[in-house]
């Protein structure tokens, strides 16, 4: 970091380059890079000096000053002046805003209880500071109802840790090795760009690469073969493979004597998922299945590098439970560039219970799910205490979570006091009573983990907040004061206290790093092997009780469960439902086997990808990424199209029993006929008709950890003016 | 189509953008090079390696440059086998029309 020179002349031009973090929810974590001239960032751009960010940002974030000089940023705390959701508010102070919020959440409290209020927050910023944490101390000691946020990887999560363990796994940049790279579920290309250079010279060495995916992405067309599958229906194909290499003989029976428990019981359980089966459930070739499975099995070191989106149907944490144990059938864990590639956070020895602080908990608090906020606000949840007031940040919650109609109804109720911390007026903020301006990361300091590679990167903060934005925790240390929880000096610590205790410094992982060297360099890879040694499983050693990959899961026997990060650190309430110890195939609910009077009226599959230039609805506001990602649009397979008279460019209804939602078709046969795609992350009131995509999504939770059902929801698509307009 | 090669690429033979660019889309005509349109993933690398400032987003394009953005598009009609990696695909030798004949010493280089 340059810093500045105090003794420059005021004349001349001062410019420095500051060392920070990408705070996106995103795998890649990208260190930046930022130009600041006389005290505005004139340039982001990535580090040349981190391996993995490897000089380059992405479409979303090499703009960021877009974002953060953008003329609709809130920069002063506001009160809303008219109707709820018509987005009309007046200037306050911040003392005004702070003792509105205070004195409401205490008059809550006092007439409903303290379960009467409900954090609605994820990760806007992946800050461990400002992030997914940041208000758990508060609200938990505050005695609010707890929060159980499930948006992302949860489901998969669980399975995972059922399975293996809460292991990193497969280190992203040892994938040069790799021999066979199975690409599941995930358009690298859109949302962990960062990670195709290491595929790409897999490849140029002689790897396969094979992209799983009911559409032809970018990244399909750049593998070596692309299988298209019927969305949700890939426990079937996992399990085929299975079935596959034990039935040939193609197991690392060393490998599975040593380091697994269960193998007879699995050998029993996959003789019924034969690729003849699958085949059915998939739509995959019997062939396809097979060859697959053999090239997986024989070309060691194969990897399969798994996404969010593979969790999102019924049956998606036993998709999870089935891949994960894959590479222990095959000995893919024996040497680097072999395994799975899930979320490399568990690396980090982040000190989660310094930012959760679980203790402040009352026992048996209630726990409402963010995707159910809709029906816990309208009265269709049945709850112990009511929800009287919300207090959101890092989120949009209208955008995000599904049942958008009933959660606009929840929002507009005039007895519900929200507060929403935000950059600008997003769909949710319009529903807002107080509105308070929080920084972008060029405005704050913060130090983070990565879910996508194994570095860890410090944010300098590069110039001075705009108007009065402040970051979360700033913002939670003056609402923690005017509740009076200034007592506990959890509720003082400054964002430099909060970032010394931000690792577990004394763990092997952090040897070598310090805050001043992170600080310094801007970014450290964690003390691990380096990725041409690291294979962390090749004597076993996996994280489950057993110590080995559990086909057979000890872990299921407590019932399912969300991991407690997801939620506060609160264990309470947890699922629970029995969990069959082997993996299993659940098809999704939404399918003509499972449905078929649903089926009948709603045919299609909707799925919903990341976007390539929003990152989930961040973004969505901003001009040239508008441009990019172009107006929210249905792809839809020629043949689907013709047969409902839809012509490409043309305006479209999306619709089932829970909504309807306007969009323009795009007539592409990167889609299998009978899917549609929808990316998602386009905002409300920017949409046709007023609503986006996730007024058609099902508040249904997945087989484990409470993972969302986006990609088990079937649709019709009628030319508007059309059907049953 | 997402960033377009421009004018101040043509005779100036410089390839770093092709070191830089993560989905190796940077594909090699006789006086230019020019980005696959369907292939780029908009990180905009290239525009900060290229040392003649010929790389621009097309939403971000002046004017007079606007032809580049068909002249992309028009190039990748032409050679359809140009795609998925230039390093496979090698020299094309060819060119666009508009810049086969662009004015030689027109161009920075």
């Amino acid at each position: 970091m340059t810093l500045l020179d105090d003794s420059t002349p005021e004349t001349t031009t001062r410019e420095l380059t500051v060392l920070g973090a990408c705070p996106q929810d995103c795998p890649d974590t990208c260190a930046m890079v930022v130009t600041v001239r006389d005290g505005v960032a004139v340039d982001v751009a990535g580090s040349k000096e981190q391996p993995y960010t490897n000089g380059g940002l992405c479409v979303k974030v090499d703009n960021y000053l877009d974002k953060v000089y953008h003329p609709d940023r809130v920069l002063y705390p506001l009160r809303r002046t008219g109707p709820k959701g018509a987005g009309e508010f007046e200037r306050i102070t911040w003392d005004e805003a702070i003792a509105e919020i205070a004195a409401r959440f205490t008059q809550v409290k006092e007439e409903h209880g303290p379960e009467a209020i409900m954090p609605v927050s994820y990760l806007g910023t992946q800050g461990i500071i400002n992030g997914l944490n940041v208000g758990d101390p508060f609200f938990n000691r505050l005695g609010a109802t707890v929060a159980e946020r499930t948006y992302c990887d949860s489901g998969s999560c669980t399975a995972y840790a059922m399975t293996i363990g809460d292991t990193a796994g497969v280190d992203p940049e040892s994938l040069v090795h790799s021999r066979f790279i199975l690409i599941w579920a995930a358009n690298i290309m859109s949302t962990n760009l960062h990670l195709w250079p290491y595929i790409a010279e897999a490849k140029k060495r002689g790897a396969k690469v094979v992209v799983v995916d009911p559409v032809r992405t970018k990244t399909a067309r750049q593998a070596s073969q692309h299988i298209p599958i019927r969305p949700g229906t890939d426990g079937a194909l996992a399990l085929a493979m299975m079935h596959v290499i034990i039935d040939e003989g193609l197991t690392d029976d060393e490998y599975i004597a040593n380091h697994t428990i269960g193998y007879d019981e699995l050998v029993e359980r996959v003789q019924q998922y034969t690729p003849e089966w699958a085949s059915q459930e998939t739509g995959i070739q019997v062939e396809t299945i097979r060859t697959l499975a053999r090239e997986y099995a024989t070309s060691q070191p194969s990897v399969i590098r798994i996404g969010v989106a593979v969790e999102r149907h019924a049956g998606g944490g036993q998709t999870v439970r089935t891949l994960s144990c894959l590479p222990a059938l095959v000995g893919a864990w024996r040497n680097p560039g072999g395994g799975i590639l899930q979320l490399p956070l568990w690396a980090f020895p982040v000190n989660w219970p310094a930012f959760m602080h679980p203790e402040l908990q009352t026992p048996g608090t209630q726990v409402v799910n963010q995707y159910l906020l809709g029906q816990a606000l309208t009265g269709e949840l049945e709850l112990r205490t009511p929800l009287h007031a919300l207090m959101v940040y890092n989120s949009n919650p209208v955008v995000v979570a599904p049942d958008q109609a009933r959660l606009l109804e929840g929002l507009s109720r005039e007895d519900l006091f929200t507060v929403v911390s935000e950059h600008f007026i997003t769909d949710t903020a319009r529903y807002a009573d107080i509105v308070l301006p929080a920084t972008t990361q060029l405005e704050q300091e913060d130090i983070m983990f990565s879910w996508g590679h194994l570095y860890a990167t410090y944010n300098n903060p590069s110039i001075e907040p705009r108007g009065e934005a402040v970051p979360n925790t700033e913002l939670f240390r003056r609402l923690a004061a005017a509740m009076g929880f200034d007592d506990d000096p959890i509720f003082t610590r400054t964002d430099e206290q909060m970032i010394a205790e931000a690792f577990d410094w004394s763990a092997p992982a952090m040897e070598g790093i310090t805050v001043a060297s992170l600080k310094e360099k801007g970014w450290a890879r964690l003390n691990v092997p380096s990725p041409d040694e690291y294979a962390p499983h090749r004597e076993g050693n996996f994280r489950t009780p057993s110590g080995k990959t559990e086909f057979l899961s000890s872990a299921a026997a407590g019932g399912n469960f969300v991991v407690p990060l997801f939620r506060q650190g609160s264990n309470d309430h947890q699922p629970g439902q029995p969990v069959d110890p082997l993996p299993h195939y659940i098809p999704p609910r939404e399918t003509t086997s499972a449905d078929p009077d649903l089926a009948a009226r709603y045919p299609l599959n909707l799925i919903s990808p990341k976007s390539h230039a929003f990152i989930n609805s961040s973004y969505a506001n901003i001009e040239f990424h508008q441009k990019v990602q172009k107006p929210a649009t249905l792809i839809i397979n020629p043949d689907d199209a013709a047969e409902r008279g839809i012509e490409n460019g043309a305006v479209v209804r999306a619709f089932n029993d829970r909504g309807s939602v306007e969009l323009l078709a795009k007539v592409d046969a990167s889609t299998m006929p009978g899917v549609t795609v929808c990316y998602v992350g386009h905002w409300r009131s920017d949409s046709l008709g007023l609503a986006t995509l996730s007024s058609l999504n099902p508040t249904r939770f997945a087989d484990l950890g409470n993972a969302p059902t986006f990609s088990d929801t079937l649709i019709e698509v009628a030319p508007v003016g059309a059907g049953e307009a | 189509m997402a960033y377009v090669i421009t004018e101040a690429c043509i005779d100036a033979a410089d390839k770093a953008c092709r070191e830089e660019c993560p989905v190796d889309c940077i594909y090699e005509g006789d006086r230019m090079l020019y980005i696959h349109p369907d292939e780029c993933v908009d990180c905009g690398k290239c525009v900060t390696a290229c040392p003649n400032g010929a790389i621009a987003s097309e939403y971000k394009l002046t004017a007079e440059l606007e032809q580049f953005k068909d002249v992309a598009v028009e190039f990748f009609e032409t050679f359809p086998h140009a795609e998925g990696g230039a390093e496979d695909i090698g020299p094309l030798g060819a060119d666009h029309p508009v810049v086969a004949s662009w004015p030689s010493g027109g161009a920075a280089g």
